[in-house]
C-alpha cells in the first residue's frame, strides 16, 4: 500500500503532512544527480565528459606499471639491484593516495559556502535544487545531506572508479608474468578504501563549512581547528591513519574500518546537514560606501603595462579605466560576501603548514637538497584555487546587458588575484628565508614564484574562463592544464636541488660587496659548473614562463571574446 | 459551489513584524484573512508586500509577533505549512538544469501525490508548456518559467495560495486563464493571499485588499469601503494614501 502523506479530510482540499527524512532523501539525491550531470554537460561537451574518466584511467594506469620501479619490487635486479635505494615503500604509497584523496576532497566539500551561494542568487539567472527548501516543503538539512550524498556518488563515478578501471587493466594485463606486486585482490581493498577516504574527507569539509557559516566565533575556531589539525598531521605527532579511515582500513584490512567508516562520514555529513544556518533570510544590511574608496586606491590600474613594469614613471597616455571599475567591483563584492576570508585562510593553511613543516624538520638530513626555490613554484601553484574562488562570488549574467566582455571580466579577476595573493607569497617566501637561513635566494625566489603566479593563473584563466570548476572536468581542458602547469612546475623543482646550498648567489654577492662597481661576475666563485647552468635554466624557465603567461592573457579575446556571460 | 465558512480565519497575524537590522521592514502588523476570501496586498516598490507574503510562508523568520496559517504557527512549523500552501514567489525561477516535467515531477513526489505522472502532464498542457517539458528551465523564456512557477503551485490544490506578483511576465491570453483559474479556485472555497502593485488586478479579483507603504498597512477592506467618494478609482486612492504616507515619512 502506497504510504501517503495525504490526511483524510472531508472538506474538497486535503490537508498534508511535510515529507520526513526518508521520505525526501531518495528523490532529491536523484533530481541533484541530473542536476550536476547536467551542468557538466552544459560546459563540456558530453564527449569531453566522458573523456575526463577515460583519461584518468590511462594515467592511473601508467602509475599503476610504475609501481614496481618506485618501490623496487618485481623488477630485474639489475633496474634496481639494491632494495634499500628504492625510492618509496608500500606503506609510503598507501599513504601518498590516501593523504592525496583526503587533501583533494577537503578542498571539494565545502557544500554550506557553496550552498550559500547557490542559495542568495536563486532569484538571479541561475537556480538549483538546494534552494528549494525556500518554497518546497523540504528541509533544509535534507537538501544538503542529499547534496553531499550526490557529490560521494558523482566522484565515485567520475574519479574512482575509472582510477580502480586503469589499475586493474595495469594489474591485469600483468599478472601472466607472475613479478607485478599487486596482486588483484588489493584493488578491491583499494578502491573501498579510497571510498572511505573520498567520503571522510568531503564530510568533514562540509561538516567546517557548516560550523563557519554560522558566524561569530565559529568563523575563527573553524580555520584555527583545521591549522592546528594540519600541523598536528603534517608534523607526525599523530600519524595519517589515526584520521584517515581508508588509510587505516588499507594498512590493516580489518573488515570492521568498513562499516566505521560509512557511519562516521554518514554521521559527519548529516551533523553537517543540521548545522546549515538557514540563508533563505534576506538580511539588509547597510555599510559604509566602499567602492569608491576602493576605485581611488586602483589608480595605479590605469597607468598600463609600461606604467606597471616602470612602477608608474611612464605611464600610459591612455587610460584603462574598465579594468580599474572592474576590478574595484570585483573586490568589493570579495569583502562584502566574506569570501576573501575564506581564501585568504585556504591559501594561507597551506602555506603556514609547509613553513612549519620546514622549521620543524631538518633539510640537512633529506635526501633532496629542498630549499627556498624549491618552494617558490608551488605558491603560483596554488593560484588555481584561488582563481575559482574568485569566479564562484557572483553569477556574471548582468554583463550581458553591458558593453563588458568576458575577456576584461577574465582580466580584471586575475587581476584581483594578484593583488590579493601577492602579499601573502612575499610574507611567506620572506619567512621562508628566514627560517632556511637563505637570504640570498630571496631575490630568486621572488622571480620564480611571480612568474608562476603569472603564469598558472593565465592559463587558468585562458583555458577555463569565468567557469573553473567546471572546466576542470572537460577532459580537453584538463589535459591542457596538467600538462602545461605540471612540465615546468617539475622542471623548476628539480632544478631547485641544484641551488641547495646557494652558494652561486651568495658567491656574487660576497663579490659585489668586495669589489663595488668593480665586480665582475667572473670572479672568484666556489660553484660548480651544475650549479651555474642549474641557476640560468631556472631564470630562462621563469622568464619564459612570465612571457608565456602575458601572451596567454592577450589571447584570453580570441579564446573566449565571442561568449555571453550566461554560457 | 461549496459552503465557504468565511468565519474562518485561515490567516492570522498578531503584531507581526520584521526588522532588518536597524531597518523596520514591516510594523507590527494584525491581519486576518478569511476563508475564501482573494485578498490582496497592494504598495508601492519596497513597500513591504514580498516580505509580508515571506513571513507568512515561513521564508523569513519574524522580528517580534506571531502568524498563524491555515492553523499552523509559522515560526514552529514552517514545512508543515509549506506542505499545505502553494507559493508563487516574486523573482524566483525553476531549477536551471531540470526540465519543467522533472521539476514538477521532483515537486509532486516531495508531496507524494496520488496520479502524480497525469497531474504532471495535465499542469504542463495546461500552461501550454507540452512542447517545453524536456528543455532545461534555463533555456526558457521568463514567461515560461513564471509558468512552470504557478504550475509548482497549484499542482496539489492547495487551499491557500500566496502569490506574489504572479502575472508579471505571463502574456495576456494566459493572464486570463490564470485569473479565470484562481477565481473558479476561490469560488470552491479556496482562498488567496495576493501581493501586487498592478491596482487593475485588485479591482478585477479582489475580495478585499490592504494597502501598504513603508512596511504600515495605510488601509484595509473592501475597495467600495476604502474609496472617499464614488468618482474617485483605486488609483486616485493608492496615490492619495501613498501620497501622505510618503510626507510622512519624510
Amino acid at each position: 500500500m502506497p504510504l501517503t502523506l495525504k490526511e483524510e479530510n472531508d472538506s474538497e482540499f486535503s490537508k498534508y503532512i511535510e515529507p520526513g527524512l526518508f521520505g525526501s532523501v531518495g528523490i532529491t539525491f536523484k533530481m541533484m544527480f541530473r542536476e550536476e550531470w547536467r551542468q557538466n554537460i552544459d560546459f563540456a561537451k558530453k564527449r569531453h565528459v566522458l573523456l575526463f574518466p577515460a583519461l584518468l584511467a590511462l594515467f592511473s594506469m601508467l602509475i599503476t606499471l610504475g609501481f614496481p620501479f618506485l618501490v623496487g619490487e618485481g623488477v630485474p635486479d639489475s633496474i634496481n639491484p639494491v632494495k634499500e635505494n628504492r625510492a618509496f615503500s608500500w606503506d609510503e604509497m598507501k599513504q601518498a593516495l590516501h593523504v592525496l584523496l583526503f587533501m583533494g576532497s577537503l578542498g571539494l566539500g565545502t557544500f554550506a559556502f557553496i550552498g550559500r551561494v547557490m542559495v542568495s542568487q536563486r532569484a538571479g539567472g541561475l537556480n538549483y535544487l538546494l534552494a528549494a527548501p525556500a518554497l518546497q516543503p523540504l528541509k533544509l538539512s535534507v537538501t544538503y545531506f542529499s547534496y553531499y550524498l550526490k557529490e560521494v556518488t558523482f566522484y565515485i563515478l567520475l574519479i574512482l572508479i575509472p582510477v580502480v578501471i586503469g589499475m586493474a587493466i595495469a594489474v591485469f594485463s600483468t599478472t601472466q608474468t607472475g613479478l607485478f606486486p599487486i596482486k588483484p585482490a588489493s584493488l578491491f581493498v583499494t578502491f573501498i578504501g579510497m571510498i572511505l577516504t573520498l567520503s571522510q574527507g568531503l564530510a568533514i569539509s562540509f561538516l567546517g563549512s557548516a560550523v563557519w557559516t554560522r558566524g561569530g566565533y565559529f568563523s575563527k575556531l573553524v580555520p584555527l581547528i583545521a591549522f592546528l589539525s594540519a600541523l598536528v598531521f603534517a608534523l607526525g605527532y599523530l600519524p595519517f591513519e589515526s584520521l584517515i579511515i581508508g588509510l587505516k582500513w588499507q594498512y590493516t584490512h580489518d573488515l570492521t574500518w568498513i562499516p566505521l567508516g560509512f557511519i562516521a562520514s554518514v554521521s559527519l555529513a548529516l551533523l553537517g546537514s543540521f548545522l546549515v544556518s538557514d540563508d533563505f533570510e534576506h538580511q539588509i544590511i547597510e555599510r559604509d560606501e566602499l567602492f569608491l574608496p576602493v576605485h581611488k586606491r586602483l589608480g595605479f590600474l590605469d597607468w598600463g603595462p609600461i606604467g606597471w613594469l616602470t612602477l608608474g614613471i611612464i605611464k600610459s597616455g591612455k587610460k584603462n579605466t574598465k579594468l580599474r571599475l572592474l576590478v574595484t567591483k570585483e573586490i568589493v563584492e570579495l569583502i562584502r560576501s566574506g569570501t576573501v576570508k575564506k581564501m585568504i585562510v585556504s591559501y594561507s593553511i597551506p602555506l603556514a603548514v609547509l613553513l612549519l613543516m620546514a622549521w620543524a624538520v631538518d633539510f640537512a638530513e633529506a635526501p633532496i637538497p629542498v630549499n627556498l626555490l624549491s618552494y617558490a613554484p608551488f605558491l603560483g601553484f596554488f593560484g588555481f584555487n584561488y582563481y575559482s574562488w574568485l569566479t564562484a562570488i557572483d553569477s556574471p549574467a548582468h554583463y550581458d546587458g553591458l558593453p563588458v566582455s568576458v575577456p576584461e571580466v577574465i582580466r580584471a579577476k586575475v587581476t584581483v588575484y594578484f593583488l590579493s595573493t601577492t602579499w601573502i607569497s612575499i610574507i611567506f617566501l620572506v619567512l621562508m628565508a628566514w627560517n632556511l637561513d637563505a637570504w640570498w635566494t630571496l631575490p630568486g625566489a621572488f622571480i620564480v614564484m611571480i612568474a608562476n603566479s603569472i603564469y598558472i593563473v593565465s592559463l587558468t584563466a585562458f583555458l577555463m574562463g569565468l567557469r573553473p570548476n567546471k572546466a576542470i572536468f572537460d577532459a580537453s581542458i584538463m589535459v591542457w592544464f596538467w600538462v602545461g602547469t605540471v612540465i615546468p612546475l617539475l622542471l623548476l623543482f628539480v632544478l631547485s636541488f641544484t641551488q641547495g646550498d646557494t652558494a652561486l648567489i651568495q658567491n656574487w654577492a660576497e663579490t659585489i660587496r668586495a669589489e663595488g662597481v668593480n665586480a665582475n661576475s667572473t670572479g672568484p666563485l666556489d660553484v660548480s659548473v651544475e650549479t651555474r647552468a642549474g641557476f640560468g635554466a631556472i631564470f630562462a624557465i621563469s622568464a619564459g614562463i612570465t612571457l608565456l603567461g602575458a601572451g596567454l592573457l592577450r589571447l584570453i579575446d580570441f579564446k573566449w571574446g565571442k561568449e555571453n556571460f550566461e554560457s | 459551489m461549496r459552503h465557504i465558512n468565511s468565519e474562518e480565519p485561515l490567516v492570522i497575524t498578531e503584531d507581526l513584524s520584521k526588522m532588518f537590522g536597524d531597518f523596520i521592514a514591516l510594523h507590527p502588523l494584525n491581519v486576518k484573512v478569511f476563508a475564501g476570501e482573494f485578498f490582496g496586498v497592494f504598495g508601492p516598490n519596497g513597500a513591504g508586500k514580498s516580505t509580508f507574503i515571506r513571513l507568512l510562508t515561513g521564508q523569513l523568520q519574524s522580528s517580534m509577533g506571531n502568524a498563524e496559517v491555515l492553523g499552523i504557527d509559522v515560526k514552529k512549523m514552517p514545512q508543515r505549512l509549506k506542505a499545505n500552501i502553494g507559493i508563487v514567489p516574486e523573482s524566483e525561477s525553476p531549477p536551471s538544469y531540470l526540465t519543467p516535467y522533472e521539476y514538477l515531477y521532483f515537486i509532486g513526489r516531495l508531496r507524494r501525490l496520488d496520479d502524480l505522472q497525469n497531474k504532471v502532464l495535465h499542469w504542463l498542457d495546461w500552461f501550454g508548456m507540452n512542447d517545453k517539458k524536456d528543455t532545461m528551465c534555463k533555456d526558457l523564456s521568463k514567461g515560461q518559467r513564471q509558468k512552470i512557477m504557478l504550475a509548482c503551485a497549484f499542482i496539489h490544490e492547495p487551499r491557500l495560495l500566496f502569490l506574489d506578483e504572479p502575472f508579471a511576465n505571463l502574456d495576456p491570453i494566459y493572464q486570463r486563464k490564470c485569473r479565470t483559474w484562481l477565481l473558479d479556485h476561490v469560488a470552491k472555497g479556496g482562498t488567496i493571499f495576493m501581493c501586487s502593485h498592478v491596482l487593475e488586478v485588485a479591482e478585477r479579483l479582489c475580495t478585499r485588499l490592504a494597502i501598504i507603504d513603508h512596511g504600515k498597512v495605510l488601509v484595509s477592506g473592501k475597495i467600495s469601503d476604502i474609496k472617499e467618494a464614488d468618482s474617485e478609482t483605486l488609483e486616485d486612492v493608492f496615490i492619495r494614501l501613498v501620497g501622505q504616507s510618503d510626507n510622512e515619512e519624510e
